[in-house]
């Protein structure tokens, strides 16, 4: 089709949902196995092997599918998230701390110092320290400080 | 905020770099087919490698080494043959797959010769699809060029390229940056026109998901809710250095300081009765306001484009303070150093396609679905960027007359 227009007739029109999760190679039926996720959350908790139930409980937690499939890689519980929530974080900031390897703890010391989560997972990620990362920050803004 | 070193893996884009490994693992697209109706070769710069983009008169696209590899001529100012471009310092002949098929004088002393043979030039592959032309950097075997779905949806489409003096991934950032369109497209666009307000809605929320293609980002303002396409659907950060909003925008690396602004856009057209574009227009959209020196500050785009060369040539993440509003930009970011490794590990990287049988329209999520109605009050002007030729816009305007018409007479 170099160049033009040319190729198959436009499909029928449908409403988008459908539309949607057949662009997944999903059925209106996996719709309403899987209700309320959307078609891309089923698309990628199917290719992940997570089942319509498991992904509604973590749903109940707050965690979307991406961070749900992290989650049983790590071998994380919903239990386990529940803290994260509690101390202020988005529940799915569990998943990206364990995948640094930071502990409720250290994750509140660099949210109080200004690191949202997955900010400070990088940095940890890259081996440096919650003082290292406040210097650098404040590297260009008073040098006399 | 990251280290200068990871900062660096991110932005260098040349042979032999992290980056410049994983972005050629993928077509980019670098020019339009119909740029080929006016000149048989152009010079192109794509992730520091000078080239020459030329199309012979076989109707063979060829991108070779800018270079001569007799005496480092030009080529592009050669000249195309039926089959190849020829160097217009001693006459070398180079065909699209880098083979030497002619070396005037050389052959002239030795007839049995085989010298040419014996040399070859940088070459690289090139299709023509949807309007385009795409390149592919990377080792062999390639993988395919994505047959996206939306390439067959019935529109009038037009190709506009640009030239950013900066970084390519300050641009890609921005593709998974909601709440930039809140505050650089419509608050900032109310103040260009000297409007006081209102403000435009508040983000509330952001969500993000992951799919065989990138990621979608998600938003709710105050004025939608979970019902709402932009939630539900989402928009598409297409990997790995793609926009995609039901039209598409590359940003292919020229260089580490410079990069292409490659766009697809389509114009939904009234009726259904068939419509075949003759030839998608391509054109070239100018950044800066030649009266005032001052960027352009009209178009989405244009704002966009303002942002990014705003952040420097190349961005400086170790000064930066990132919030709740950029978790969408750090996990890019995370995911294009996991990339990086898998290239070095040998795997093939996301988004690749091998599988012909999976590559056949393939579906990416789109508000309002791939079909849309047209808007009924005729054909819009348009918004994206600066300098819209007038032939282009009259032709859109025929096209939707024309649709039109056969809708009313059908």
């Amino acid at each position: 089709m170099a160049g033009t227009t040319a190729g198959p007739a436009p499909r029928p029109a449908e409403s988008y949902e459908l539309a949607e999760a057949r662009g997944y190679g999903l059925t209106a039926g996996d719709l309403r196995r899987w209700d309320p996720l959307s078609a891309i959350q089923i698309h990628w908790a199917r290719k992940h092997g997570l089942s319509p139930d498991d992904a509604r409980r973590w749903a109940r937690e707050g965690v979307g599918v991406r961070d749900a499939v992290r989650a049983v890689r790590l071998r994380i519980t919903p239990e386990q998230v529940r803290p994260w929530a509690a101390a202020g974080f988005v529940p799915g900031d569990a998943v990206e701390a364990a995948e640094a390897g930071m502990t409720l703890a250290e994750a509140t010391a660099w949210l109080r110092a200004g690191f949202i989560l997955p900010d400070a997972a990088l940095l940890v990620g890259d081996g440096w320290t919650l003082a290292e990362a406040t210097a650098a920050r404040y590297a260009g803004v008073n040098r006399y400080a | 905020m990251l280290s200068s070193q990871r900062n660096k893996l991110l932005c260098e884009t040349g042979p032999g770099t992290s980056m410049g490994e994983l972005l050629r693992r993928y077509w980019q697209p670098i020019a339009g087919v119909s740029e080929f109706e006016q000149q048989d070769a152009k010079a192109v710069r794509i992730m520091g490698e000078d080239l020459v983009l030329y199309r012979d008169r076989e109707g063979n696209y060829g991108l070779v080494d800018r270079h001569c590899p007799h005496r480092r001529a030009d080529l592009a100012y050669g000249f195309t043959e039926d089959r190849g471009l020829r160097c217009n310092y001693h006459g070398w002949l180079w065909d699209h797959t880098g083979a030497c098929l002619h070396q005037p004088f050389e052959e002239t002393r030795h007839p049995e010769g085989t010298f040419r043979d014996k040399v070859r030039i940088k070459a690289y592959p090139v299709v023509a699809k949807a309007g385009l032309l795409w390149a592919y950097l990377g080792p062999q075997p390639a993988p395919l060029l994505p047959d996206w779905d939306r390439f067959y949806s019935r529109g009038y489409k037009q190709v506009v390229i640009s030239e950013i003096p900066c970084n390519w991934f300050q641009c890609q950032e921005n593709s998974i940056d909601p709440v930039h369109f809140e505050w650089l497209h419509s608050n900032w666009s109310m103040v260009l026109r000297g409007q006081d307000g209102p403000r435009a809605p508040t983000h509330t929320r952001l969500g993000f998901d992951e799919f065989d293609y990138g990621f979608v980002y998600r938003r709710i303002r105050e004025d939608t809710t979970e019902n709402d396409e932009l939630w539900t659907t989402g928009r598409v950060c297409l990997w790995p250095n793609c926009l995609y909003v039901g039209h598409f925008e590359w940003r292919v690396p020229i260089d580490d300081t410079s990069t292409l602004s490659v766009g697809w856009f389509i114009d939904e057209l009234p009726g259904d009765a068939p419509y075949e574009q003759e030839q998608i227009p391509t054109w070239h959209a100018p950044v800066r306001d030649e009266k005032t020196g001052r960027w352009i500050d009209t178009h989405v785009m244009n704002q966009d484009y303002i942002a990014w060369v705003g952040q420097g040539e190349i961005a400086d993440r170790t000064l930066e303070h990132l919030g709740e509003s950029d978790r969408g930009v750090i996990m890019l970011r995370k995911r294009m150093f996991d990339e990086m490794d898998a290239v070095t590990a040998g795997r093939d990287p996301l988004g690749t396609i091998r599988d012909p049988a999976r590559n056949d329209r393939v579906y990416l999520p789109i508000v309002g679905g791939l079909n849309r109605p047209a808007r009924g009050d005729g054909p819009q002007p348009f918004v994206f960027l600066a300098g819209q030729p007038d032939e282009v816009r009259t032709e859109h305007e025929q096209a939707w007359q024309q649709c039109a018409a056969a809708s009313a007479a059908g």
